[in-house]
């Protein structure tokens, strides 16, 4: 066993890694305190939106109360559903992940630290401006999910809807970006030797989730994005009589929605497979078995969406497809439940606290699912549309799917937080209450929705037997309301005055137990090196950083980076598959920036809600330089290129490069899953142009493309050769094996990148100048107009970039010894390429195939 | 083939993802451009050229899940264990995904398609 990190190593680490105090914590990037302030957040909205359902209930327990009226009530259910979903189910477990991830995968942080604390502050923003529609009674009012055309500008004409449309959007940079940072993290941040089949499973559904944020959330921050365009600009995607489809934007919503409840399901599942085998004493059954069915979710989920949409007329094989899928998805679910069940089983459960949560979510998740698959049976679908049985199924599903799991994974966290242990008694009254008045509401409710109670009205006549249900689910809702609060305060309360929590006080099996806690900020001391999937059940103490390896080699001791005398926040770098150690990762410390920046996008925000675009135009360049700067300076990495010695393909004593000197750092990796996104965002519009074409009542073509095919083609020529001779630079670096040569041909290269860029994005801008196009009175115009807006902004942002990097190679910033920045902007000029060429077939062929139908 | 790329972990059921946007999409278009009569039953151009297309998925993602036991079994016995992980869970997942195809489209063989 290796030793532990000496006293001066440890006081290295901790001058380097530690957190600012008072006000200037804001600047803090640290994993721990994002992950902390992302799940404290989330619970205050939660509170805010459980205040709105006790509310809801109050006004429904007796018939034709007048406790609120509709528009209010309107307003209640809109925000309930809204904040519950957008605002703390995902932000939630993203931050309980934010959290907990490094530290179970032997990392000291996430990839991008800074980009967490940008996300959380737009987060915080967005949710805030959302909540603050309800102090000034304009919250959104038209549904969680926003159908159009009750939510255009004719039938919401307030700013109700603009708040979900901005705020929502604003908020959802969040997800994305944390969904980013959590799939690059778990890949490439990893103790040496966690191959992926030693991954925990908390990491493999986070690892799924996070991949199925990165596509899943796209679909609906573009229908965001056409409705506010419609809703302030007149751009009619969704108006029937100007050749738009509202159905367009139920398709957009669901592509979204329903894969959103498995993003909330699958971590939720991940903490169940960490917990139960920790109370079960043996590891989970079926660990491959999981994987598989952990993955199938993630696809087969994307594949459901239209079963919110039996309703609205679809072809009956169509909703067979559907219907099926949606059957279908039960299966790997029930899978993990066999493997939780055989583990159960197996081993030799102890009933402590969070096993008793467990039990809640196994009853009502399993009852939840079985009413989804009722559900997913298009002839019953049709008779309880719209009832309060879908209300009913939802809530078991997402309370028993997401919040019992998320429960009992906070009181299984809770001494890792805090040092201290939660109360026993305090957390069984809170339990019990809960499961009693969820049940009590829910399972009732499925009864009123039989008896035909539609939902989203504000109240209905004596008689219709109603009643008692209704009054029923309401005095259970409130001892749900009485069990919540039980728990909050346990968990408030333990924080002063709970035992003191014993190193391991569950005796776990994975790292992050592996530190004293609350954990310091560089979470181990010595990075752990893992030879198994149960690091902790291998005899080694808990207490200590280390994990028995068998020798203590000066290679392999420094491998476990155990200071921080250089001044740098490092981690390792591992080969995504091996799980063996490639490179040191080199972290940004703490800084204001990403706060800066959150703050002028929420700038932005508000100068589109208020309609001063001017603000918004100030805003958006105000981000834009902060943004910037940030990528100038990233972090540290300037510092590692500055005091490189000359012919620096230099290692350091582990025996591994820095990344700033690789091809295949985490930035490539980041921008491959941020352009992830971009194409989800991307060929949703395809879809858009693809489904109008085919599916809008009121389609109407102009007689002949406004485009100009031969400048279209001419800057898919410009935009093809910017990304191969960026592709050139990378092979011209590889070339020199890190000796820098001279930098005037990458100079010339990179210049001429720029050049074709900037002479593409001005082709652009003369072809959406010149085009005939009439985006504000028909949907064939404005489809087109957000089509040529999208390459416009690409080739437009990668001429900056380009220009950036030109400014860098003369600066001797990027070259043979520092080419890590080149390999990323490549994949962004081919991305810009890639779909540039597809936007030109687009517009040019799928007219010429369809013309000649409608 | 080689066991152990995590390239396999996804592609079977990206496969199934393409093949369900290709029958979805395929198969509004085609109601669009050239919808048989209503009492044509399953005996159409459409319903054919679905079943055909699912067919073809479904063999092609057992045939790959096949081919990778046999490279799996194939491997040498001190081969790192992650390589025989990688390997299993990726053949089940071709056929899991060659099942859910399946599953999906066998409707094509009941429901006249543009009704």
């Amino acid at each position: 066993m290796a030793a532990h990190a000496e006293p001066s190593d440890r006081a290295s680490l901790e001058a380097v890694w530690a957190n600012p105090r008072g006000w200037r914590s804001l600047s803090s990037v640290n994993h721990s305190s994002l992950g902390l302030r992302f799940m404290i957040t989330g619970f205050a909205f939660f509170l805010i939106a459980g205040v709105l359902a006790m509310v809801l209930r109050a006004q429904l327990a007796r018939p034709e109360a007048d406790f609120i009226g509709p528009a209010a009530y309107n307003q209640a259910f809109t925000m309930h559903g809204t904040m519950m979903m957008f605002l703390f189910a995902v932000p939630m477990l993203e931050g309980l992940a934010v959290y907990l991830m490094p530290k179970m995968l032997g990392a000291r942080d996430l990839a991008f630290p800074r980009l967490s604390a940008f996300g959380y502050w737009c987060y915080l923003f967005g949710g805030l401006i959302i909540t603050a529609s309800l102090l000034f009674d304009v919250a959104p009012d038209t549904g969680w999910f926003m159908y159009t055309p009750l939510s255009n500008d004719v039938y919401s004409p307030g700013m109700n809807a603009d708040f979900w449309l901005l705020g929502i959007t604003f908020a959802e940079i969040a997800a994305v970006a944390a969904g980013v940072e959590l799939a690059v993290s778990i890949l490439r941040l990893r103790a040496h030797g966690m191959s992926l089949d030693r991954l925990p499973l908390f990491g493999w559904t986070i690892l799924v989730t996070a991949l199925m944020i990165v596509i899943g959330f796209p679909p609906l921050i573009l229908g965001s994005i056409l409705l506010e365009l419609e809703r302030a600009a007149g751009l009619p995607f969704f108006d029937i009589a100007r050749g738009g489809d509202p159905l367009l934007w139920q398709h957009l919503f669901w592509l979204f929605g329903h894969p959103e409840v498995y993003i909330i399901f699958l971590p939720a599942a991940g903490v169940v497979s960490t917990v139960l085998p920790v109370f079960a004493r043996r590891p989970l059954v079926g660990y491959r078995w999981v994987v598989v069915a952990v993955v199938t979710t993630g696809f087969i989920s994307f594949g459901l969406w239209v079963h919110h949409m039996f309703t609205v007329g679809i072809p009956h094989l169509a909703l067979a497809f559907f219907s099926a899928a949606s059957m279908l998805v039960a299966v790997p679910t029930g899978i993990q439940l066999f493997a939780w069940l055989a583990t159960l089983w197996l081993g030799r459960p102890v009933p402590r606290l969070p096993m008793l949560w467990l039990f809640g979510f196994v009853v009502i998740f399993v009852a939840g699912g079985l009413t989804g698959v009722m559900l997913a049976l298009v002839p019953f679908n049709w008779q309880v549309h719209d009832t309060h049985f879908v209300v009913a199924h939802m809530h078991y599903v997402l309370v028993g799917g997401m919040l019992f799991p998320l429960f009992a994974g906070l009181y299984y966290w809770m001494p890792h937080f805090s040092g201290r242990m939660p109360s026993d008694r305090m957390g069984r009254w809170g339990f019990w209450l809960t499961f009693i008045g969820f049940n009590g509401t829910f399972l009732i409710m499925h009864w009123t929705g039989l008896l035909g109670m539609p939902r989203r009205v504000h109240t209905y006549t004596a008689g219709m037997g109603w009643d008692a249900p209704n009054l029923l689910s309401s005095i259970f809702g409130f001892v749900m309301a009485a069990g919540i609060a039980v728990v909050l305060i346990d968990f408030l309360l333990h924080a002063r005055w709970g035992r003191r929590a014993p190193a391991n006080p569950w005796q776990a099996d994975t790292l992050e137990w592996a530190m004293p806690t609350p954990p310091p900020p560089f979470n181990f001391a010595a990075l752990p090196e893992v030879d198994s999937r149960h690091p902790l059940w291998r005899g080694v103490s808990a207490a200590g950083a280390t994990i028995a390896m068998g020798d203590a080699a000066a290679d392999r001791a420094a491998r476990r980076l155990p200071h921080a005398r250089h001044g740098r926040r490092e981690t390792l770098g591992v080969d995504p598959v091996s799980g063996i150690a490639r490179e040191i990762i080199v972290l940004p410390g703490n800084s204001w920036l990403p706060l800066l920046a959150a703050l002028g996008l929420a700038g932005v925000c508000l100068g589109l809600l208020f309609k001063v675009y001017l603000i918004a135009v100030v805003a958006v360049l105000v981000s834009l330089g902060l943004l910037l700067r940030w990528s100038w300076e990233n972090g540290l990495a300037i510092d590692v290129i500055r005091t490189a010695p000359a012919g620096a393909s230099d290692v350091t004593p582990a025996g591994l490069p820095l990344h700033p000197r690789t091809y295949d750092g985490p930035g490539r990796w980041g921008m491959g899953f941020t352009l992830l996104a971009d194409a989800s965002l991307y060929l949703s519009l395809i879809f858009g142009w693809l489904y109008l074409w085919t599916s809008a009542p009121q389609w109407i073509k102009p007689a002949q493309s406004p485009l100009p095919v031969a400048a279209l083609l001419a800057v898919g020529v410009l935009v093809a050769f910017a990304a191969l001779h960026h592709g050139r630079i990378v092979v011209s670096l590889r070339r020199e094996r890190g000796v820098p040569a001279d930098s005037r041909p990458l100079l010339r290269r990179a210049l001429a990148v720029l050049v074709a860029g900037l002479l593409a994005t001005g082709g652009l801008v003369a072809i959406l100048a010149t085009a005939s196009l009439e985006p504000a009175r028909n949907a064939h115009d404005a489809v087109m107009f957000v089509m040529l807006v999208y390459p416009l902004l690409h080739t437009g942002l990668g001429c900056l970039l380009t220009a950036l990097q030109v400014l860098r190679v003369r600066q001797g910033l990027v070259g043979a010894h520092a080419p890590y920045e080149v390999a990323v902007l490549t994949l962004w000029w081919r991305f810009a390429a890639g779909t540039f060429w597809i936007t030109a077939a687009a517009l040019v062929l799928i007219p010429m195939a369809f013309g000649g139908l409608r | 083939m080689r066991a152990a790329s995590a390239m396999h972990l996804f592609l079977g059921l990206t496969v199934w993802a393409v093949w369900f946007v290709a029958a979805y999409g395929g198969l509004s278009v085609a109601c669009m451009a050239a919808a048989p009569p209503r009492d044509a039953g399953v005996l159409n151009g459409i319903s054919i050229g679905l079943a055909v297309l699912t067919a073809a998925t479904v063999v092609w993602l057992l045939m790959t899940g096949q081919a990778l036991r046999r490279v799996l079994a194939q491997l040498p016995a001190d081969a790192p264990p992650r390589d025989r992980f990688i390997g299993s869970v990726s053949s089940c997942l071709y056929f899991v995904a060659a099942a859910a195809t399946l599953f999906v489209g066998l409707p094509v063989l009941v429901l006249s398609p543009c009704l």
